[in-house]
């Protein structure tokens, strides 16, 4: 186990660790990033990809969730299992969220900390905070102060509730807002609880919508020099992701507490039918299928080799095949029961038919074509994980490339580059700093 | 008006042109992101209106292109202009308008070619230009010419593998709402302002070639970390995160039928005394009161009979109760609102995030505001067009 005491354990000599100016659209931007946890974390992260500096601000009295929670190879655990003495540069969750980030520690309740702090602030012109709301003002540190710092400075917050109202201070992360703001209510079989979400779905979307945030207050200043305070409330950008059924209600005062509400895998707009996901080969193994139009239908006929039952009048038009769902439901489960998903994905898909193998993370990593052929995913090493892979950006710009040049920092791993190189404090003072455990 | 109004400062993408080619949530919404922020976007449409017009539900039941509900939910602020593929006048059209745009976004380049424009000779002609392709699977690799939908790329991306009910006799169930799709729009949102932000440095357009299926492979949030690090598969649950083994359930039916998300971190001393202390004060805490409960290891042992004591705790309240008052006690839990609840819920109200937006009909309905606040700008989402409608009716 590393020991959290020594900011440059096990590196020193590992150059190709060094900080190094980047490439991509956002080289030469930087972020002094207070940002924790998922949701933060994942916000920033897409920054560092693209080029910026991004200066992951730590608390060695208080580390970040990611860095506690056991996900480490070859030692399976759930997450709440938490690790009683976990060493800090060993969690892969952490390693996910913050690779091509810089990162340093420092005690904010110091004031030598606080004014390292601040100026780093100054020099990278850029705040980014997804704390408990009060922390910042704590420290004095909310937008009007951090103007007072940098009259152009971009202050990018992110919380459940938002800052203002009368549930700001109220606590929440994933499920608790997809709770509060509908998404789950919104999934489920008709007639029994909700099955909601096995995954916090809106610390990813409210961090895409934060990374957005970030973007155009970067492109704002570059066109007219003002910088911007960016605040998203999770809860309010999971009840802009509700879609028609939420204008439904309000529209047309459509209650979404009724019995037929919500529809599991069926939809009701527009007409289709088949659509649900069916058994396959397999333990627990399954294959979604849309079918929404004539054609699809006759084309899955041929496909399965134009079964009896598939030409009943039962079947014959898609209002029908509405109304008898659970039998051609049940019908369809007979014919995909023992095929395999990945095959039978693509018996369809060449046939011209929407259908998707229910893939887990092992198919998503060693058996999905696609994801292999576009280099979706990619490896990086870490001195204390070793090599693993990351999730990377899902699209390829033409111009505009990612530049992965580090895994996750280590626990203060960059206080020498941060305080010594870019703010000019000699190695005499930082040393000091170390031993009193400012940084 | 149907552009968005800016009610504050200036939007930064003010001036920019787009011209969009999309049907479904992904491209859409994508559109509806720059459009809701001020930008002028024109949405083309075949002369019978896109396939969102077509689709349901219908603002007070009228089932016409002009009041599809799924067409309201993703084309706020746009213009529309309806062109004939077949008809050289309005090919020719459409080239005089791609090359005043800034950005085109585009979900299947057939279409594209079909309005007389190939999309290699467009990025040749006008290296200027920001593509935005909104597609399936991306342009390039084995399934480029796979089709979706919102369940298959779900499914397909990994998310339905983590969502549905303790049961696994029940497949996978969808979450609501077409977020498949909303993913693909998040992550081709971002890559619009990249290529704004390369194009403002270096003057150059660029081709971004965005996958739906890839932006869902890459927000399994825990999942794809627990098949990278110790390769373990997650398991669904019910309400609650998929895990590699089973945990405690954290969905509470209350006494109005209503139910609210709590997730007991057994091992959380905060939480545990204060949860006690709110079933001591309701005389309701039964043996939990017990000096042996103040183990965490003997609780952990006993957890499914303090599931039982809190079970029966949130079933004398209602739901909004045991929301507002565990929160008050420092207790993250979440009732869970159905839509009609969210007008009414007097955060909302004073945040003032729902607005008003007008209808083609000249009515106006609740929707909901941006997912973000910029202090520098504020704009307010303007209302979707009717079929052809640009910016003076």
């Amino acid at each position: 186990m590393s020991d959290p005491s020594d900011p440059v354990i096990g590196v020193a000599s590992d150059s190709s660790r060094s900080p190094r100016p980047r490439t991509g659209p956002l080289a030469g931007v930087r972020v002094a990033d207070f940002c924790w946890m998922g949701v933060g974390a994942v916000a920033t992260r897409l920054l560092a990809d693209f080029g910026a500096d991004v200066i992951k601000i730590e608390n060695r009295k208080r580390l970040d969730m990611p860095r506690r929670l056991p996900i480490y190879k070859g030692e399976t655990r759930s997450y709440g299992a938490e690790d009683p003495d976990p060493d800090p540069n060993k969690g892969g969750l952490f390693n996910n969220y913050s690779r091509n980030k810089l990162g340093i520690t420092v005690d904010m309740s110091d004031p030598r900390g606080r004014e390292l702090v601040l100026d780093l602030i100054e020099h990278c012109g850029i705040v980014t905070e997804n704390f408990a709301p009060g922390v910042m003002e704590r420290w004095n540190l909310t937008y009007p102060e951090l103007r007072e710092i940098r009259d152009d400075m971009i202050f990018a917050r992110m919380s459940g509730y938002g800052h203002s109202g009368p549930q700001a201070h109220y606590r929440s992360y994933g499920p608790v807002v997809q709770a509060v703001s509908g998404l789950s209510f919104n999934s489920g079989l008709p007639g029994r609880e909700p099955s909601g979400w096995g995954l916090s779905y809106m610390d990813n979307q409210a961090a895409y919508y934060n990374s957005a945030g970030l973007l155009l207050a970067i492109y704002q200043r570059m066109l007219t020099g003002q910088g911007t305070e960016v605040d998203v409330s999770a809860i309010e950008a999971g009840i802009g992701l509700l879609g028609s059924d939420l204008l439904d209600t309000v529209v047309n005062d459509r209650p979404s507490r009724r019995p037929d509400y919500p529809r599991g895998n069926r939809l009701e707009h527009p007409t289709a039918a088949p659509h649900g996901v069916y058994p396959a080969a397999g333990t627990d193994q399954w294959i979604a299928i849309a079918v929404f139009s004539e054609a699809d239908w006759k084309a899955l006929q041929t496909v399965m080799g134009d079964p009896a039952w598939a030409s009943d009048a039962r079947f014959a038009t898609a209002d029908q095949r509405i109304v008898h769902q659970d039998e051609l439901d049940a019908a369809m489960s007979g014919w995909t029961r023992d095929q395999d998903k990945h095959r039978l994905m693509g018996a369809l898909q060449d046939a011209g038919i929407a259908a998707g193998a229910v893939q887990n993370s092992q198919d998503l990593a060693e058996h999905d074509p696609q994801i292999a052929a576009r280099g979706t995913f990619f490896e990086l090493d870490h001195p204390v994980i070793g090599p693993a892979l990351f999730e990377g950006f899902p699209g390829q710009l033409g111009a505009s490339k990612p530049d992965h040049w580090r895994s996750a920092p280590l626990l203060g791993e960059d206080n020498q580059f941060v305080f010594g190189e870019i703010l000019g404090r000699d190695a005499e003072t930082l040393a000091e700093l170390s031993a009193e455990g400012v940084i | 008006m149907v552009a968005a109004q800016v009610l504050q400062g200036t939007s930064p993408v003010r001036d920019l042109v787009v011209v969009e080619l999309a049907q479904s949530p992904a491209g859409e919404q994508t559109g509806k992101f720059v459009a809701d922020l001020g930008a002028d976007v024109v949405k083309i449409e075949p002369p019978g209106g896109v396939a969102s017009r077509h689709v349901g539900p219908w603002a007070h039941g009228q089932r016409d292109p002009d009041h599809s509900l799924e067409f309201w939910a993703y084309n706020s602020s746009k213009t529309s202009r309806a062109l004939d593929a077949a008809s050289p006048d309005d090919r020719s059209q459409f080239g005089a308008l791609l090359a005043t745009a800034d950005i085109l976004i585009v979900e299947d380049r057939r279409w594209l070619r079909e309005l007389g424009t190939d999309l290699d000779e467009l990025l040749e002609q006008r290296p200027d230009l920001i593509v935005v392709a909104v597609t399936p699977f991306g342009l390039t690799g084995p399934w480029q010419d796979y089709r979706t939908s919102d369940l298959v790329a779900l499914a397909a991306g990994g998310i339905l593998n983590s969502c549905g009910y303790d049961d696994h006799s029940i497949p996978p169930i969808r979450p609501g709402g077409n977020q498949g799709f909303q993913l693909g729009a998040s992550f081709s949102w971002c890559a619009l302002l990249l290529a704004l932000i390369e194009r403002r440095r270096t003057g150059l357009g660029q081709l971004v070639d965005m996958s739906v299926h890839e932006s869902n492979a890459v927000s399994g949030e825990l999942a794809n970390p627990y098949w990278f690090y110790p390769k373990a598969l997650v398991q669904r649950q019910t309400c609650r995160h998929a895990q590699p083994e089973p945990t405690q359930p954290a969905l509470f039916e209350c006494g109005d039928g209503n139910y609210v998300y709590f997730a007991l971190i057994l091992a959380e001393q905060k939480a545990w005394s204060s949860l006690l202390g709110w079933m001591s004060e309701l005389e309701m805490a039964a043996d939990l009161t017990d000096a042996s409960f103040q183990d965490i290891a003997y609780r952990q042992q006993e957890f499914s009979h303090v599931q039982e004591v809190i079970e029966v705790f949130f079933l004398v309240q209602d739901a909004d109760t045991v929301y507002h008052e565990g929160q008050r006690r420092g207790l993250p839990i979440g009732r869970l609102n159905a839509f009609e609840d969210l007008p009414l819920d007097v955060h909302l109200q004073e945040r003032e995030f729902f607005v008003d937006l007008p209808t083609p009909d000249g009515e106006t309905v609740t929707y909901p505001g941006l997912p973000y606040r910029f202090s520098s700008f504020e704009t307010v989402p303007g209302r979707p067009p009717r079929l052809g409608e640009g910016h003076h009716g």
